[in-house]
């Protein structure tokens, strides 16, 4: 190679090295030069910032429901939950939660295969069959922590929304909280593979009378609570509104769910 | 001779594709770096139980503003055209409540915070910006928390030069939920009682 080139050669990397550093150490702008930018900030973020009008025709009925959960929680899910944490630890209230969204194995199986999801619902049945046996019917999750295999939630209202099926006017569901028209009426598919229901199915199922059900769910739901009340609350004091926030919330965590 | 040109000229295009891309992975490695520094850096601060629970929360805020672009947050979660209708006066009074909101904020999400491990999972690219996606390991399940960078175009003061501009929890991002929940706010009452309603909530 002739001397030129490699000095011309030599010359670009250097003059590429130079400008790397010098934009590593951006001088800090004057005073007047960061009121002159921060005017042109908006065009570049408003596409992306759009916030999707929600379809809430109920708006007033949610309203007072969020308000009356609001206040079952307050004053009667808060301080039954102090006693129930006082009681046990976090690792039972975890124990307790692993147990019931073990038991919800056949709703997320068929809601991945329904997506076409093959390789989740394969992944989900071994997550099923190790810690129904080694996680001690459920109790604790050896799959995920030995083994990495991963759960992959799907549920009905999913799937819908999987097929192009929208969410429909925002509901707030009694005790359950926001919900929308699609993911509440798809309480009824999800219920119908659910081992918790006492109805007579072909495999066993946990509770054989209304009453037992009730109390199951009960015991459901007031873990539940025990390990999402601190989450609860921190949304609480960031709301201006309470209402709208958790519908927005919520609308924008089930659109993520289902894009994925 | 022409083999030569040739050998040259390929090794001139081969070495600037190779530079060029470097310079966009060092960024993003940079950046990462950086966060996981800054997060090392918090932890310790947590982990030091000498300090008091206010003195924690201030030490801890002053190490994340630089990383925080909450100037154009609070601009951000008003939109534009509630923005543009506002006075100077009234601007900087929003954007001072805005940013202790988000302080106070972060600072009780920091009191809830029990040595749960923080990873880095994904670093990605979108044009301008940089999505660094981490997770929380709690005890229940993993959090995803996706932490979403912008770089200014020319660097502000005080401030790192890729600039936090919102974040997404479980797919949730707190920005739009924001502006979703103002908007709502400002559709039945003014900014005034906006503001009075964000005072409100510090003292509470």
């Amino acid at each position: 190679m002739s001397k030129n080139s490699i000095i011309f050669l030599l010359s670009i990397f250097i003059g590429f090295n130079f400008s790397a550093c010098s934009s590593k150490n951006i001088p800090s702008p004057q005073k007047d030069q960061i009121v002159h930018i921060e005017d042109d900030d908006f065009d570049d973020f408003e596409e992306e910032m759009e916030v999707k009008e929600i379809y809430d025709p109920f708006e007033g009925y949610n309203r007072v429901m969020t308000n009356f959960n609001d206040n079952l929680y307050e004053h009667f899910f808060k301080p039954v939950n102090k006693g129930y944490v006082a009681i046990t630890s976090t690792d039972v209230r975890v124990s307790i939660g692993n147990f019931f969204r073990n038991l919800y194995f056949p709703m997320r199986f068929f809601n991945n295969i329904l997506q076409g999801k093959f390789h989740y619902a394969f992944e989900e049945t071994g997550r099923f069959v190790v810690n129904s046996t080694a996680g001690c019917l459920g109790f604790f999750d050896p799959a995920k922590s030995e083994m990495k295999l991963m759960p992959h939630n799907e549920d009905f209202g999913q799937t819908l929304g999987f097929y192009g099926i929208g969410p429909g006017p925002h509901v707030v569901i009694p005790l359950f909280g926001p919900s929308n028209m699609r993911d509440a009426i798809s309480f009824f598919p999800d219920a119908a593979v659910s081992p918790i229901d006492y109805k007579d199915r072909d495999w066993p199922t946990l509770t054989k009378t209304w009453a037992e059900l009730i109390a199951v769910k009960s015991v459901e739901k007031f873990n539940e609570v025990s390990l999402y009340s601190n989450q609860y609350e921190e949304i609480r004091k960031d709301a201006v509104d309470l209402y709208p926030y958790l519908r927005d919330l919520y609308e924008q965590k089930r659109a993520k769910e289902i894009e994925e | 001779m022409i083999m030569r040109r040739v050998f040259v000229k390929i090794l001139f295009i081969v070495s600037i594709l190779g530079f060029f891309s470097n310079v966009v992975a060092n960024e993003q490695d940079d950046l990462k770096t950086h966060f996981l520094e800054e997060l090392s850096d918090i932890i310790k601060i947590i982990e030091n139980k000498k300090l008091s629970k206010d003195e924690r929360n201030v030490k801890i805020v002053n190490e994340l503003t630089p990383m925080f672009d909450f100037k154009l947050m609070a601009k951000l979660s008003l939109g534009k055209k509630e923005w543009m209708s506002l006075s100077e006066e009234k601007r900087q009074k929003f954007v001072a409540l805005y940013v202790e909101r988000m302080k106070n904020s972060y600072s009780s999400k920091i009191d809830s915070y029990e040595n749960e491990k923080i990873t880095v999972t994904d670093v990605k690219r979108k044009k301008s910006r940089i999505l660094l996606a981490t997770e929380i390991a709690t005890a229940e399940k993993n959090l995803k928390v996706v932490y979403k960078f912008y770089k200014p175009k020319k660097r502000k003061k005080d401030k790192d030069a890729w600039l936090i501009y919102d974040v997404e929890i479980i797919g949730i991002s707190i920005l739009k939920a924001d502006k979703a929940q103002f908007k709502e706010f400002l559709r039945t009452k003014t900014i005034e009682d906006l503001m009075e309603a964000l005072a409100k909530k510090k003292t509470s």
